[in-house]
């Protein structure tokens, strides 16, 4: 949770359009809902790939109401919270299988080799869908981005601090190669 | 409070097809056991079980940690030892996130603290 998937989502959709696509928080499960810009046209080197870029809720194997009172919100407003999270996982969860390339986005600060991530990467790689793992948070003293290389040293790993714009250009050029 | 341990052989889950093994575990995880199987799930399973999991998810059931290690591939060689009774190497562990409070892995070793 809270890998910065949706500062991602918003750098790239302003580099590209201008314009922010998704709201930040550092409450869990801010995004509940996946959350489409379309017909974003990213241009490097000369090449042009228009691509329709989709911010997904994070997932997860647990979603505990008292995590968000624990960030200030009433047991009512949690509960909600809560419930609205388990139908963002089951709706991203169903879109793994329908995209044409995968930012998989990881805090550079935090254990990478957690149950998700493998989940998550594996049925990519059993759909033959192309994928990128985004090292984030790089511009953050902990980051060590050498540990999401090691765990997962089968994939393609792209270090970059979505807030700074640090080496975000790096990205763009990763997913002009790699979108099938 | 004592934890219970259910562990789960390959043969008790043969020819069980992949919603009635997440069913079974979500049954019985839900009752406070830790369970271990014997046949780890496969990526698609363990999909399943997320989603699963997700329906599932009341104020008092928050949710579980599972961890697998040597988790097989949905390749057609999987497949076929599967069909052919055979066992792929792993295991899974799946337990409740209100009783597992900690899962550490690496590539060859599992850890997990649990307790009420």
């Amino acid at each position: 949770m809270n890998t910065g998937k949706s500062t991602l989502a918003n750098r790239i959709s302003m580099d590209w359009t201008g314009e922010a696509m998704s709201k930040v928080s550092e409450i869990p499960h801010e995004t509940r809902e996946v959350i489409k810009k379309e017909r974003v046209s990213i241009r490097v080197d000369g090449k042009e790939l228009t691509i329709n870029l989709l911010d997904m809720p994070g997932i997860a194997t647990k979603v505990d109401y008292h995590d968000f009172v624990d960030h200030g919100m009433s047991k009512g407003d949690a509960q909600q919270r809560a419930k609205e999270a388990t139908k963002g996982i089951i709706e991203a969860i169903k879109w793994l299988e329908h995209v044409d390339i995968a930012l998989v986005v990881m805090d550079a600060c935090l254990d990478p080799y957690t149950q998700v991530n493998i989940t998550i990467l594996g049925n990519l790689e059993a759909r033959n869908i192309p994928v990128i793992i985004v090292a984030n948070k790089i511009d953050k003293k902990s980051a060590k981005p050498e540990r999401i290389r090691a765990a997962f040293p089968q994939h393609h790993v792209v270090e970059i601090s979505a807030l700074k714009g640090d080496n975000v250009n790096k990205l763009y050029e990763e997913i002009v190669k790699r979108a099938r | 409070m004592a934890i219970q341990f259910e562990f789960i052989s390959a043969d008790a889950i043969l020819g069980r097809s992949s919603e009635e093994r997440i069913n079974l575990i979500i049954k019985s995880v839900r009752k406070d056991k830790i369970l271990v199987l014997e046949e780890p799930l496969t990526p698609a399973e363990e999909k399943l079980l997320i989603m699963k999991t997700m329906t599932a998810i009341t104020r008092d059931f928050p949710g579980i940690e599972v961890c697998s290690l040597g988790s097989t591939p949905d390749d057609i060689k999987s497949r076929i030892i599967k069909l052919l009774g055979g066992k792929t190497s792993g295991l899974t562990v799946v337990g409740p996130s209100n009783l597992v409070h900690q899962v550490k892995r690496d590539p060859n070793k599992l850890r997990f603290v649990a307790g009420k």
